[in-house]
This record gives C-alpha cells, sequence and structure tokens, in this order.
C-alpha cells in the first residue's frame, strides 16, 4: 500500500490516477452496503488498465469515484497531481470537462445534437476550440466521417459508442473512463470499439480505464485490476482472455 | 433494484400530482367562470324582480289618451281605488330635483312617492322609518356614502327654481335594481303630497295595483276597464309584469353572460389542451412500461383498461376538486367586483347542473380522451418495438404533416372568408362575424403549431445563443425535440396572449380615438358643465367667467330640437354656440364647406345627418313649424359631433326665444395662463354656484379612460387565469421533461455542464417556450385587433388603429418573468439530482 501512496507522490510522471484506501458506503445503519472496503490502487499514465470482477463487486462505484462522479466516505483521489477528493461540485465538474473524457455503457449521447456536435460538446462546454487535425485523425480512425451529420437515432450501436470514444479523446483529456463500453454491442461492433481503445492508448499515448465484466474486452488492456466484494484481489499483467477467465474463477471460489 | 423502485415511485407520484392539478385548474377555472355567471344573472333577476313583486295588475300609458301628456292624475287613481276587488293602489312617479351636499354644490337627486300599500313599494326599509309627514324623508342606502348623507340629518332640495326645501331623513331603504336606480342620481322618497312642491309637473308613468284576497288578476283587470275605461292605458297583470321584466333582463345581462360563457369556452380550450399535453407526455413516458407489462403476458385490453381506469379515476376526484375550488374563484371574484363598484353585494353562488356537468365534463371526459389517444397508440405497437423505442418521436410530426397542412388551409380560408364577410357588415354584426373569423384563424395557427415550432424555435433561439452560450443551444434544441408537445405547451398561453392583446388593442385604438376626438372636438382648455342635466347654465355665469383676467374667451354650448313633423327626414337635434367660436373653440372635422365665421341663419350639418336627410353643402333645411319656420342655409358638412348640427346661439334664439340656458361654457385661458392657475382662479366663480362644474378636456380624457379601464381590467383577470393555467402547462411540461431527460442531464453533468448551467439550460427552455406561444400570441392579437378595428371603424366613426406598446412589452416581460417561475422548480429537482443517481435511472 506504502507503494501505491509513493507512486501518487510522483506527479504526474508515472500514474494518472491513484486511490488510497477509499471507502464508498451506500445506505445508513443496517442496511448499509460498503461498496468499497479501502481500495488503494494506481493507473500508469499511457496504459490501458481493465477492472474486472462478478457483478456487484463494486467496480462501477469504482469508476464513479475515480472520475469525481460521486463522492467518497474514506480514503482519497488523485488525478494528475491533483487530489480531487474534498473539491466542491462547481470545480469536480470543471475538472471532470477540462480533464477526463467518458464512453458509458449506453445513453452517450444526445439525441437532439448531430453526431458531430455530440463529439465537440465537452470542448464547448470548456470553451475550448477544437484542434481541426486532431479532429480528422479520430474521425477517420473511426470511420466517422460520412456519418457526422446524423442524428444518434441514425446511427447504430457500434457508432453510437464510436462517437463517445470520439467524444472522449477528442478533447486530448489526461484519462478516459469507459463504463462496460462494449456492453451493450454485439462481439464485432465491440471488437472495433475495443481496437480503438488501445490503439488510442498505444499510438496516441493516451490513458484508459476500462470497467468491463467481459474477459475478452479485458483481454485488450495492458492490465487488468481484480475486484472482489469491493476490495482488490490481485491483479494480471498483459492479459489474455483466458488467464482473466482462470482469475475469475478463482474468485468466485 | 430498490433504488430504481423508489425513483419510479417518487416519479410516478411527480406526475400523477402534476396532472391531478392540470385537472383542477382546468376544472375550477371552468366551473367557476360558470358560477360567475350564473351568480350575477341571478342577482339582477332578483334585483329586477323588485318592480313587479306585490303587483297584481299594472296599468300604463299607451297610445292616445286623456293623460298621455300629463301622466296619471289623482282622480284616475281614486276611481282606481274605488273599483271593486281593489285592496289598495299607488301611482308611481318621480321628480328630479338637486340634493345640496354639505360642500354646497348640487347634486342630481330623484325623489319618488311613498306608496301607501306597503305590498306595492319597490323597496325595503333598512333603518328607521319611512316619512310620516310632509318633512321627512327616507333615503337610498346607497346615498349615504355617496352624498355623505347620516340619519336625522336635515337635508335640502333645490326645485327647478332654485327654491329651497328641507326634509329629515328619518330612514334608508334598499331598492331592486332598475331603470331609475341604475341612472347616477340620489334616491329618496317622500310622501306623495310632498311632490308637488319639488315640481309643479309630477308625471305619473305607471299605476299598480293590489288584489283584495279572492280576486284574480284577470278579474281585477276586467274591472278595472270597466272603471276607469280602456282608451289610452295599457293593463297587465302581475305575471305578465313579471314575466316581461325578466324578459329585459335576460337580454340585458345576457351580453354579460355571453362574454362570460365566451371565457369559460376559452378556459374550456386551455384546460383541454393542458390536460391533453400533460397525458401525452405521461403515457408516452410510460409506453416502456405499458411494453413491459405486455410483454409479461397483460393483453392489449387490460393494458389499456388500466390507463383508463387510471385516468377516470384521477379526473373524478381532481374535477371534485377543481369544483369546489370554482365555486371559490367564484366567490372571490364577485368580493373583488363588488369592492370596485362599492356596493355591498351579496355573493351568490347557484351551482347549475349545467355547470356541474361542464366540471365533469372537463374534468373526466376530457381526461379519458387525452389519456385514451396516446395509450391506445401506445399499445397499438408491438412490446418488443416499444420497449427498445426512443422516447422522442420527432418522424411522428411528419408523418402527419401533410394531412395537418391541408387542416389547417381549410381552417385559414374559411376564417378569411369570415372576416372579408365581417368588413362588409356595421358594428355589432360587424364585431361578430370578423371576430369569428380571427378565431377561425387563430384555430389554423394552432393546427399549424408543430410545423411552426422549429423555425419560430430557431429565430427565438439566437439572442439566448449570443448570450450565455452552450447551455442555451441546448436548451434551444430541447425545445425543438419535440415540435407537437412544445405546440401543444405553448398553444395554450398563445390563445391566452392573443385574447388579451386583441382586446387591447381594440380597447386601445377606441380610447385613443375617443381622446383624440375629445382633443379636435374641445380646444378649450377646460369646459364648465352643470352637474345637474336638466338644470342648465345661465348667462350670468357666463358673464362672471368672462371676467376672470386670466380667461381669453368663452364660448358658452347649447342645444335644442326645433319642432318639426313627426317623422320628417329633417327632424334634428342642434347644438349651437356664440359666432367667433367656430373654428376656434368649436372645431370639428370639416368633410365639405367651412364652418369658420358660420353666420346666422346657417348650419353645418353632421355627416350622418346629411346622409339621413339627403343634404348637401348649398342645400336649405327647414326647421320649426308654423310662426318659427325658418329654411337655414347648410355652409358645411362637418364629422364627430353628436348633434345633427351647429348653429349660431341668434339661430337658437329665434327658435325659441326662452332658451333655458347653456349645457356647457367653454373655457380658453390667456396665453402664459397656466392651466392650474387659469383654473383656480374659475373655480372661484363656479364654486359660488351650487351647480356649475369644472371639467377640463384632459379630464374628459382620463374619465374616458378609466372606463375603458375598468372594462379592460376585468378582462385581464378573467383571461389572468387563463394564462396562468396556460404558465402551469410549461411547468408541468418542463417537469415532465426534466424527469424523462433525467439520464441526459446526467450525461451533460458528466460531461462537464455544472449545475448553474443545467438550471439555466431549463429556465432557457421554459423562457423560449413561453416567448413562442407569447411572440405568436402578440402577432396574432395585434393583427386581430386590426382587422377588428378596421371592421368597426366606419366613415361616421372612424378608429384609428393603434398598438399599446407599453403594455405589450409588458406582457412579454411577464411571459419572461413568468416562464422562469415555471422553470424553478423544476430547475431545482434537476440540479439536486446526482450525476451518478440520473445514470442509473431507467
Ligand atoms: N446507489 C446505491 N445505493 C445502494 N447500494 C448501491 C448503490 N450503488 C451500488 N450499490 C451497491 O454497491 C455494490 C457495488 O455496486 P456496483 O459498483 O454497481 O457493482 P458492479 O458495477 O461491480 O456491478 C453492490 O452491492 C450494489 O448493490
Ligand atoms: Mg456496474
Amino acid at each position: 500500500m506504502s507503494a501505491v501512496v509513493s507512486e501518487t507522490g510522483r506527479v504526474g510522471t508515472q500514474a494518472a490516477v491513484a486511490a488510497s484506501s477509499l471507502v464508498k458506503v451506500y445506505g445508513k445503519g443496517d442496511t448499509a452496503v460498503r461498496a468499497l472496503g479501502g481500495v488503494s490502487v494506481a493507473f500508469q499514465a499511457g496504459k490501458f488498465t481493465a477492472i474486472m470482477g462478478p457483478s456487484g463487486s463494486g467496480k462501477s462505484t469504482l469508476m464513479h469515484c475515480l472520475a469525481g462522479l460521486d463522492n467518497v466516505d474514506g480514503g482519497s483521489v488523485h488525478i494528475g497531481g491533483t487530489e480531487i477528493t474534498g473539491l466542491n461540485d462547481k470545480d469536480l465538474t470543471k475538472l471532470r470537462r477540462d480533464r477526463i473524457g467518458f464512453v458509458f455503457q449506453a445513453f452517450n449521447l444526445l439525441p437532439t445534437l448531430s453526431a458531430e456536435a455530440n463529439i465537440l460538446l465537452g470542448l464547448e462546454l470548456a470553451g475550448r476550440k477544437p484542434d481541426k487535425q486532431w479532429f480528422d485523425t479520430i474521425v477517420d480512425v473511426l470511420g466517422l466521417r460520412d456519418r457526422l451529420k446524423h442524428k444518434p437515432s441514425e446511427l447504430s450501436g457500434g457508432q453510437q459508442q464510436r462517437v463517445a470514444c470520439a467524444r472522449a479523446l477528442v478533447a486530448r483529456p489526461d484519462v478516459v473512463f469507459a463504463d462496460e463500453p462494449t456492453g451493450n454491442l454485439d462481439s464485432r461492433s465491440g471488437a472495433e470499439v475495443l481496437d480503438f481503445l488501445r490503439m488510442s492508448v498505444r499510438k496516441l499515448g493516451q490513458t484508459v480505464i476500462m470497467v468491463t465484466h467481459d474477459p475478452v474486452a479485458a483481454s485488450y488492456a495492458d492490465r487488468v485490476v481484480l475486484l472482489a466484494d469491493g476490495h482488490l484481489a490481485g491483479e494480471i499483467q498483459n492479459p489474455t482472455a483466458d488467464s482473466v477467465l482462470s482469475a475469475l474463477k478463482h474468485l468466485g471460489a | 433494484m430498490l433504488k430504481t423502485i423508489i425513483a419510479g415511485v417518487r416519479a410516478r407520484t411527480a406526475r400523477l400530482l402534476l396532472s391531478s392539478i392540470a385537472i383542477m385548474l382546468g376544472v375550477a377555472f371552468v366551473s367557476g367562470t360558470l358560477v360567475l355567471g350564473d351568480g350575477i344573472t341571478e342577482g339582477m333577476k332578483d334585483e329586477f324582480a323588485k318592480t313587479s313583486r306585490g303587483v297584481d295588475v299594472s296599468m300604463s300609458l299607451a297610445g292616445e289618451g286623456p293623460e298621455s301628456e300629463t301622466g296619471f292624475s289623482q282622480a284616475t287613481l281614486d276611481k282606481v281605488r274605488d273599483t271593486p276587488g281593489v285592496q289598495g293602489a299607488d301611482l308611481r312617479s318621480y321628480v328630479s330635483a338637486a340634493l345640496l351636499t354639505a360642500s354646497g354644490k348640487a347634486k342630481p337627486a330623484s325623489a319618488g312617492p311613498l306608496a301607501s300599500t306597503p305590498e306595492l313599494r319597490e323597496y325595503d326599509l333598512k333603518d328607521g322609518r319611512f316619512p310620516t309627514s310632509a318633512t321627512e324623508t327616507a333615503v337610498d342606502v346607497r346615498a349615504l356614502a355617496t352624498a355623505k348623507l347620516s340619519m336625522g340629518q336635515q337635508i335640502t332640495l333645490l326645485d327647478m327654481e332654485d327654491g329651497k326645501h328641507s326634509f329629515t331623513i328619518v330612514g334608508t331603504f334598499a331598492q331592486g335594481a332598475n331603470s331609475m336606480s341604475l341612472g347616477g342620481s340620489e334616491h329618496l322618497v317622500l310622501l306623495p303630497e310632498a311632490l308637488p312642491q319639488l315640481s309643479d309637473k309630477v308625471r305619473g308613468y305607471e299605476l299598480v295595483a293590489k288584489a283584495a284576497p279572492g280576486v284574480t288578476q284577470e278579474q281585477l283587470v276586467a274591472n278595472l276597464k270597466k272603471s276607469t275605461g280602456e282608451q289610452g292605458y295599457k293593463f297587465q297583470t302581475g305575471e305578465q309584469l313579471t314575466v316581461e321584466t325578466l324578459k329585459q333582463i335576460s337580454e340585458r345581462s345576457g351580453e354579460f353572460t355571453q362574454l362570460l360563457l365566451a371565457f369559460a369556452l376559452i378556459a374550456l380550450v386551455v384546460a383541454a389542451m393542458v390536460i391533453y399535453n400533460t397525458f401525452t407526455i405521461l403515457v408516452a413516458q410510460r409506453t416502456r412500461e405499458l411494453a413491459l407489462m405486455r410483454c409479461v403476458g397483460a393483453s392489449r385490453g387490460q393494458v389499456f383498461g388500466s390507463v383508463l381506469a387510471e385516468a377516470v379515476v384521477m379526473g373524478f376526484f381532481a374535477s371534485v376538486i377543481g369544483l369546489f375550488g370554482g365555486i371559490g374563484v367564484s366567490a372571490l371574484m364577485q368580493t373583488v367586483i363588488g369592492s370596485f363598484s362599492g356596493d355591498n353585494t351579496v355573493v351568490r353562488l347557484p351551482v347549475t347542473p349545467t355547470t356541474v356537468l361542464a366540471a365533469f365534463g372537463v374534468g373526466v371526459l376530457i381526461t379519458v380522451i387525452s389519456a385514451a389517444l396516446p395509450a391506445r397508440k401506445a399499445t397499438k405497437v408491438a412490446p418488443v418495438a416499444a420497449l427498445r423505442a426512443q422516447l422522442d418521436s420527432s418522424e411522428e410530426v411528419a408523418r402527419t404533416g401533410t394531412l395537418r397542412i391541408v387542416f389547417a388551409v381549410l381552417l385559414g380560408l374559411a376564417g378569411a372568408g369570415v372576416v372579408y364577410l365581417g368588413m362588409g357588415m356595421e358594428e355589432e354584426a360587424a364585431l361578430i362575424i370578423t371576430g369569428s373569423g380571427t378565431m377561425l384563424l387563430l384555430a389554423m395557427v394552432v393546427t399549424l403549431g408543430p410545423v411552426l415550432v422549429g423555425p419560430v424555435n430557431r429565430v427565438l433561439g439566437v439572442v439566448p445563443k449570443a448570450l450565455f452560450g452552450v447551455p442555451a443551444k441546448l436548451a434551444s434544441g430541447n425545445a425543438g425535440r419535440n415540435p407537437k408537445r412544445t405546440a401543444a405547451t405553448t398553444a395554450a398561453l398563445m390563445i391566452g396572449v392573443t385574447i388579451v392583446s386583441l382586446v387591447t388593442v381594440v380597447a386601445t385604438s377606441a380610447k385613443e380615438t375617443a381622446s383624440a376626438e375629445v382633443d379636435q372636438r374641445f380646444p378649450a382648455d377646460y369646459t364648465v358643465t352643470s352637474s345637474i342635466y336638466s338644470r342648465p347654465l345661465q348667462q350670468d355665469l357666463l358673464d362672471k367667467i368672462a371676467a376672470v383676467p386670466e380667461v381669453g374667451k368663452v364660448a358658452p354650448m347649447a342645444g335644442f330640437s326645433p319642432e318639426s313633423d313627426e317623422n320628417s327626414q329633417y327632424s334634428a337635434y342642434l347644438e349651437a354656440t356664440t359666432p367667433e367660436a367656430f373654428g376656434d373653440l368649436v372645431r370639428p372635422k370639416v368633410v365639405s364647406g367651412s364652418i369658420t365665421g358660420l353666420k346666422d341663419g346657417e348650419v353645418a350639418i353632421s355627416s350622418n345627418f346629411a346622409k339621413r336627410s339627403g343634404l348637401a353643402v348649398g342645400g336649405t333645411l327647414p326647421q320649426g313649424l308654423g310662426a318659427t319656420k325658418k329654411d337655414l342655409k347648410v355652409v358645411a358638412v362637418v364629422d364627430g359631433i353628436d348633434s345633427s348640427g351647429l348653429v349660431t346661439m341668434a339661430t337658437l334664439t329665434a327658435f325659441d326665444p326662452e332658451t333655458p340656458g347653456f349645457r356647457s361654457i367653454m373655457v380658453k385661458l390667456k396665453d402664459g395662463v397656466t392651466t392650474e392657475a387659469g383654473r383656480a382662479a374659475v373655480e372661484k366663480v363656479t364654486d359660488a354656484s351650487p351647480i356649475a362644474v369644472i371639467d377640463s378636456a384632459a379630464e374628459t380624457k382620463a374619465q374616458l379612460n378609466t372606463q375603458v379601464d375598468q372594462v379592460l381590467g376585468f378582462i385581464w383577470a378573467l383571461i389572468g387565469l387563463a394564462v396562468i393555467i396556460a404558465l402551469f402547462g410549461i411547468a408541468n411540461t418542463l417537469t415532465l421533461s426534466v424527469l424523462e431527460r433525467t439520464r441526459e442531464s446526467a450525461l451533460l453533468r458528466a460531461l462537464g455542464l455544472t449545475k448553474g448551467q443545467l438550471r439555466l439550460m431549463l429556465v432557457v427552455e421554459s423562457v423560449l417556450m413561453a416567448v413562442m406561444g407569447a411572440a405568436i400570441g402578440l402577432v396574432l392579437g395585434v393583427g386581430f385587433g386590426w382587422i377588428l378595428v378596421k371592421a368597426l371603424s366606419s366613415d361616421s366613426f372612424p378608429i384609428t388603429f393603434d398598438v399599446p406598446f407599453g403594455q405589450i412589452g409588458v406582457m412579454l416581460l411577464a411571459a419572461v418573468v413568468a416562464a422562469m417561475i415555471a422553470a424553478a422548480m423544476p430547475a431545482r429537482r434537476a440540479g439536486r439530482t446526482s450525476v451518478v443517481a440520473g445514470m442509473a435511472e431507467a
């Protein structure tokens, strides 16, 4: 645990996101659920990390706390050099829009906006000008060029998730959080999205943290962090679908 | 899971509450308007019925008879009293007199005889007793306040020759409304023998009799016909009299009831729209839930039935509350109207079957229809498709677009046709027909609503986008995403604003025209008139005013009708003033010829009279009969005078050497004298006269304006209610939209929209919707107002179109502020929801 703390100490060098002794409790009294029971974990910059675990193990909760979407009941979270635990809502919102990208499982896009407007929404909220070249690169890599003027309702599920990926990356955030980004997709569309996320890490130097319960999806990552009952339960470097599957089985046993 | 269930229940309570309130408000407005109308009509009936109560036979003068000039004589009364079967009989008459007030001014008053038969009195004793001697009097309770009188006080009445007569107030009475009590004068009763001292011409206009026990009204009529003869009299039984009186009132109150009914209809439409809109959204939001029910085995009928049952139960309970609310609204309005008129009016709350039927018709029927239509649509879709469906369905608009446009075009053509028809008519017909035409056009715009939302939203959205950036852009997108919903939400407001601005424009135009006319016709600084119509101003007053150093010019105005043959096309009412005043203090609009330097024996006729008599400049107008017959030379045709023509004072005196005096004296101040200083100087003279009242053109205008403003105020109040309901509709839609977009809001928050920006987004959306409704409503209202003004305007009564920009600005501003208030609750709710909780929402 001390290693983790020292890692977060080295500002901006290695760890893009780090949590120490993170506690999150839902509810009060008898019905209280300890969703995170003191999780300490660091995520290296420029790496693709997957958070895995059985359903109800606290994956989504961890991600929400890491991304500043939810407040924590104990411990701390750092993004880059900034401690985000204790920031007020306004500063958190600013931090999210300036330094974090999101891809959710579903309902990623605003139905009223075109694909292009959706991609640029975050930048617009931040009042930043998009980098035209970067925008073109992302759009072309994701094959969205001829879909830019379409409304979300006119796009397939895979295309919608790719638009969400483009939006997450176009602002060059410090870190991209993805919560089950392929959960609603068929395997081919899912593979496309995962390929893109991996490519953005390998070629473009992005940091991506992805929550998933799918071993195949996890195998795209550089490293898998395993979660069980709100506690860290080991990790796998350079995972394959098989190694993840067997690790999960161990957890279940 | 528990979280979603709780969230669902909470969202559902909010939805149920909102739709119940929509129903309640709608029902309250409709039933309130109906109860108010019925209450006022009932009140009028009660008031008027007092003239016929207790009367078994009424005799009035009709046709040629011995008494047609003088009124019923004492002899006839005695004859009637002696007729077998008569228990008592009394004469009804009145005498105009002037009541001297504490300040020494005279107020117009009218005195009537105290009926000797108590059952035949048209008034009830309130306080004290009725007079028993010729020096006592009882006064109308209202006079206590309006003329500042008190019980036991000594009052003075002036007769026609300024003779003073004193009476002691021994009692007060309350009387019903009748043609006389509605006039502005103070009322009192005296013993019949006290009347002749006030005037030697006491004209008994009606003789009423009460039958002895066992004598029918018909028998009594027969007996009376025998004893008095039939020549010159009209006999009516009490029954007939009552029927006739009531017919008169329902004609009178009918206009008011129609006005209220028109408002009730508007209320109905607005309420129906709000209810329908709320349910459409509710069921649309439940589409998935309904689909899920079908997936787990519920039949289409079961699902449909459950929606209907819910609507019936909710509609029923909300209607009951709404009905009581409406009765409360009506009581409130009557109290408010009562406090305006200064009367201690009784609050009447008659609940007729029609009202109850209308209340439940609106509350239950419209609710069920509003729920059934979208529910049918929702259950028609295959369950699996519905489960997958997007909540927004903008394609739907495009699909029904053609049908909608065809329907709108038909409405538009019909409306334009009816308006064209109405333009050719005159006065009331023009108002009604053209008005109906504009309402058809309004229906066209309502039908076109969903098509209009897009472009209007884009135009209106420019300003907030420039001011607030992204949140406003998102808001504009939200306002335009479901054109049908936005159109339905804004339509209610649009209708309300259209009517208000229409009425305001027409009233303002009429008002402006009237005051422009006042300016034109009365270039004088102020006008001195008599406070008592029957007592004109005299020459010595004119001389005294002319002698005031501050006064530059004076001009008296007198009016008279020279004798003429009955039904002659030349019978005229002429106004006279001094020759110098023509083209100076008297300045009507000249159509042809010239009035400056109008000489004795010449006349300037009004264009109306010119039409009626067929005369033109150069023609001859014969006036008077026998010795006073004279031919007047027509030298001008003018517009904007009340009389048939203008002549000089000398011309008037030639017809009637004993001119009773002047109706008014116009006063023009010397240059450099302020109105205040001048008024003070002239007031010294008028104060010395018991009847002279000073009245300036500016004050005349103010008087006119207050009258119009009072009517406007009433209409604004009624429509204001409609607008409140419409704004509630906006709040309703917004709240439901916020619930529907919980996940979307959470996504926006995750992406970096601050709480403040989220709230701003909703406020802008609300304002956009409100301004959309208000702006279209204003454009329509002003346009329709223009059409109505054109239709009402005629050569003889031209109305200048005038737009009250100030009031319109206030209306727009009010819409914006109200929209912000409407957005407050939904915005708070949206801001409170945490990002994670929002994402979890299904
Ligand atoms: N809003 C909440 N209220 C109460 N309990 C919650 C809430 N969110 C999650 N939990 C509980 O916290 C635990 C972790 O949930 P979550 O992080 O969603 O798991 P995962 O994403 O790994 O499936 C679960 O036991 C879940 O029931
Ligand atoms: Mg999860």
